[in-house]
């Protein structure tokens, strides 16, 4: 039992970004990787998102979660790749180190040359956002709800309030009314929905199922079962508004309150977060502060698609086996991304300069419509895009040649804006930059 | 489920506990150290579910109590038996201590108002730490100590930075409550006692001014001797057998949980802010910062009087209350890592004073009432008091040579170091399938939980035991997992397991089962 395991890569997780970073790591040339999942199957959460709408970056069609994680189970299965399941990672090192645990191997100590962190994120509960009220059964998390609707076959609630309008939450609304239970309502503290715009229609305004912006659940009432919920209007500042109150009578509360991303093992090996994302800061090769742990997918921050989630997995998949065998050192300072007007925050948050062309995912604070999203360097902007709105809950994705990335890292200032699009500009940067 | 609750009540027994709360079971446990003729009724799914499961875990020194009470004076000898109540049990006590930190918040504004610079410096700084160790010292508390404003930032970095000065109380102790409530009642089972889930009292019978029985809602047991430990019911249970005139008014108090990764060095003890008597707007020794045994900060508790003895809830208000209470003391309190927020109803009675003594009015009934904080400190003091009580109406005095003085306790995988670790997987491979992610918790310590002395028969059960779903996804990821262990091994449907037993299911139908009765219901109509 406590013989050292020393492949050349771990993988920590086995939902889209594990299975796609090992796969990639694989072609990239590595011989011996080890995915450690610590569920009883791959594909993470996917398995139980059996909806569509995955897929259409990566294959160019819209596929269900189980389809989409199929095509890389398929492939893992068809490689070398070690699968280890129903083990759980107990501690990881700064020097890449691990100590797992499953019921057959027992306790494994591992040595890889890296690790790609792929560990992907939990739900927020309602004591994270702080529901006062009682502790009854059937108080659930979306996503939980999901698994146990879509994987376990059975029905956390019949009549059904919905906290938060965020996909997951709009997805289980529908998915709660196709069972034959009864969906009050999704109720929304912010003034406007947190989901993608065709999760609200094709699973709120489909089925009659009432959205209530600026609302949020104010009390849990049941000692035992939930028997109701206290809802209230909020104020611009989100506090609930005294005398809005009204008692809705259900038996479940479903929250989609928010995601974060799992970085416990990411702390235990001393890597460094961004308290924006809540995940690893990362530079364009998915590499974290600590030399030869890679991250991608929710893990650094929780993307709104897969198809993103596979992109930064087939990076660090491939970073991660460049590591490995050698072909890539490590740059000395790395250029730290500044997030301009209205962005909340870019990832990756620094470029080392590893002349690739680089995919910089970002959020942004508020809602706008018609801007320009950019990237600049001393004020001359390297890459733009025209968006028609900006929300944030919807990411923006702006790509980069390797040619104008080395001019930002020759003037040390590179930032991420968005800009409101005006008539002048409308000829556009793109026109303006050229073809590059 | 049904297993276990259903098991035939008795005829008889020598003695009869009302209440599985920490008294009950510990005044059961030591019952049986001289005769295992004794029962415990609980009309809850499980034991240590009222005040046992939701308070700060402090076993308190004394310090905080009304001079002169018998609250002090139990308090005061229970601490210092702990180390001995706790023998054999295995479960983890420490003592962590208590540090009393004194700012000028400590005073009135209006009082500090009238006083000079150097006067008010000397009342932070000298006069107030002096005549807390004198009050402690008076009611026997020894080894205060008192600490400068240096001492205290040493000590404890995350105090604001306006302490003046401080009180370190090196007595104050941190056990679990219902992990000390299960393994009393396990040792009392060990030992002969039975404990009756889902058993209400309803009524005690009384003949010719003595207790004669205990009739519940399944069935009827005679008895000639009751002891009322029912918590917040106690009074109720006490009209029944008309041993009682005490008023019990529910009074919650409200406790806010954090994350332990985040937190388990916020606080080294627990962490008090003095305030000069008549500063407290509610009854309560005010609350603090503690840690629990297992690392989590924990901020609070609140006072709250409420009409309902079952009412549990946390306010709007009392949160708010708790984070500026607690944004004074703890500039930096990690406000983001809260994982929980959980209220117990405390029991006081009027007078805020405990209640333990035998009816005068009816031989064989024993109240141990009024037992709110500092309960759990005092609870060894408590036991040995209500002996005494116990042995004057038949409990032999000779203690039995057979009793079992070692409760042997699952282990926790998330404590073994790795060889103990391989050592049990090797010998039940459950050890190593991990069941909750946050608290790393085993199916072997789930299936121990189901299995034990003292059965889990519920989540919350299960919860209790082991620490399934009480880490910061609290329940995300394992709930279901452990629905499903609980129902193969009860042998019931998932769809039977409960949170908290009757009326708290975890599931209300198999999917397409909605679905399946509304045509039904159309088909018939």
């Amino acid at each position: 039992m406590a013989k050292v395991r020393k492949p050349e890569l771990v993988v920590i997780g086995a939902g889209p970004a594990g299975l796609g970073a090992a796969l990639a790591a694989c072609e990239a040339g590595l011989k011996d990787v080890m995915i450690v999942e610590r569920d009883v199957e791959l594909g993470g959460i996917l398995p139980q998102c059996i909806h569509d709408g995955f897929g259409s970056m990566v294959f160019g069609e819209t596929l269900t979660g189980p389809q989409y994680a199929q095509r890389y189970v398929d492939r893992v299965e068809g490689s070398d790749i070690e699968v280890k399941l129903n083990t759980m990672v107990l501690d990881l090192r700064a020097d890449r180190s691990l100590t797992a645990v499953n019921s057959r191997d027992g306790v494994m100590e591992i040595k890889p040359k890296a690790v790609v962190l792929a560990m992907g994120c939990r739900e927020r509960t309602r004591h994270q956002i702080l529901i006062p009220g009682y502790r009854p059964a059937g108080v659930i998390c979306a996503g939980a709800a999901q698994r146990d609707i879509n994987i376990e076959g059975l029905m956390p609630g019949r009549r059904v309030v919905i906290l938060g309008s965020g996909d997951i939450g709009l997805i289980m609304a529908r998915r709660f009314a196709l069972e034959g239970a009864e969906v009050e309502g999704v109720y929304e503290i912010m003034d406007h929905p947190g989901g993608l715009t065709r999760n609200l229609v094709q699973c709120l305004y489909d089925y009659d199922i009432p959205l209530h912006l600026s609302h949020t659940v104010t009390f849990i009432h049941g000692r035992k079962r939930v028997e109701a919920v206290t809802v209230s209007r909020v104020n611009d500042n989100l506090k609930p508004v005294p005398g809005t109150e009204r008692l809705v009578l259900c038996d479940a509360l479903v929250l989609s309150v928010g995601l974060i991303p799992e970085n416990e093992l990411s702390k235990r090996a001393g890597v460094l977060l961004d308290p924006a994302t809540g995940g690893p800061v990362v530079d364009e090769n998915m590499e974290t502060s600590v030399e030869g742990i890679f991250a991608c997918g929710n893990v650094v921050n929780v993307f709104d698609l897969v198809d993103y989630v596979t992109h930064t997995a087939e990076i660090a998949g491939r970073a991660a086996a460049e590591y490995v065998l050698g072909r890539k050192e490590r740059k000395g300072e790395a250029l730290r991304l500044r997030p301009g007007r209205n962005v909340r925050f870019v990832v990756p948050q620094l470029l080392s300069g590893s002349e690739k062309e680089v995919y910089f995912y970002f959020r942004v604070s508020r809602p706008e419509r018609a801007v320009r999203a950019q990237l600049v360097t001393d004020g001359t902007p390297l890459a733009a895009r025209k968006v028609r709105m900006v929300r944030p809950p919807e990411m923006v994705r702006l790509r980069a040649d390797p040619e104008r990335l080395k001019e930002a890292l020759s003037r040390g200032d590179l930032t991420v804006e968005v800009l409101p699009e005006d008539k002048e500009s409308e000829r556009g940067p793109e026109q303006r930059m050229g073809k590059g | 489920m049904k297993r276990r609750i259903h098991l035939e009540l008795p005829d008889s027994a020598q003695a009869i506990v009302v209440g599985a709360g920490i008294i009950g079971c510990a005044i059961a446990r030591e019952i049986t150290r001289y005769t295992p003729d004794v029962l415990v009724l609980e009309k809850e799914n499980d034991v240590a579910c009222g005040a046992s499961k939701a308070n700060n875990a402090e076993v308190h020194s004394g310090i905080g109590e009304e001079a002169g009470t018998l609250k002090q004076k139990l308090n005061v000898r229970g601490n210092r038996m702990y180390d001995e109540f706790v023998k054999g049990l295995g479960v983890d006590f420490k003592r962590q201590g208590l540090l009393i930190v004194v700012t000028p918040r400590s005073i009135l504004p209006q009082v500090a108002e009238k006083m000079s610079p150097e006067e008010l410096d000397d009342l932070l700084r000298v006069n107030i730490p002096r005549g807390i160790v004198a009050y402690g010292e008076a009611a026997g508390i020894e080894g205060l100590r008192i600490l400068t404003r240096e001492e205290v930032l040493e000590r404890e970095p995350n105090v604001t930075p306006e302490v003046v000065s401080g009180v370190f109380d090196p007595n104050y102790g941190l056990v679990c409550p219902y992990k000390l409530t299960i393994a009393l009642a396990e040792h009392a089972v060990m030992n002969g006692a039975r404990i009756f889930c889902n058993t209400e009292v309803v009524g005690i019978r009384v003949v010719d001014g003595a207790v004669k029985g205990v009739i519940t809602n399944r069935g009827e047991i005679s008895t000639s001797l009751v002891v009322n430990a029912a918590g917040v019911f106690a009074d109720e249970v006490a009209d029944m057998a008309g041993a009682g005139g005490f008023r019990i008014h529910p009074r919650k108090g409200a406790t806010l949980l954090f994350d332990r990764q985040v937190t388990s060095e916020y606080v080294r003890s627990s962490v008090a802010l003095f305030r000069m008597p008549g500063m407290k707007k509610e009854r309560s020794k005010g609350g603090g910062a503690m840690p629990t045994v297992e690392g989590n900060l924990q901020l609070g508790p609140t006072a709250v009087e409420v009409d309902d003895k079952y009412d549990t809830s946390v306010s709007a208000e009392e949160i708010e209350e708790i984070f500026e209470r607690f944004h004074y003391l703890f500039p930096n309190f990690p406000k983001d890592a809260v994982i929980s927020a959980f209220s117990g109803v405390r029991a006081p009675t009027h007078e805020e004073d405990f209640i333990i003594e035998p009816s005068d009015r009816v031989r064989g009934f024993v109240n141990v009432a009024g037992i709110q904080s500092p309960g759990l400190a005092s609870a060894p003091a408590i036991v040995e008091m209500v002996m005494g009580f116990l042995h004057e109406l038949g409990i032999p005095r000779e203690p039995r040579p057979d009793f079992k003085s070692l409760r042997p306790a699952t282990p926790r995988f998330a404590e073994l170091d790795d060889k103990e670790r391989n050592r049990l997987i090797k010998m039940d491979p459950r050890w190593g399938n991990i069941v909750c992610r946050c608290e790393y918790v085993t199916e072997a310590e789930v299936l121990a939980a189901i299995h034990s002395l003292v059965p889990a028969r519920d989540m919350d059960g299960v919860k209790r035991r082991t620490r399934t779903g009480m880490g910061r996804c609290q329940g995300g990821f394992c709930g279901h997992r452990v629905a499903g262990i609980l129902a193969r091994e009860l042998g019931v449907p998932v769809t039977e397991v409960t949170k908290s037993g009757e009326g708290s299911p975890i599931y209300l139908a198999e999917t397409k089962g909605f679905l399946r009765t509304e045509r039904a219901r159309h088909g018939q109509g």
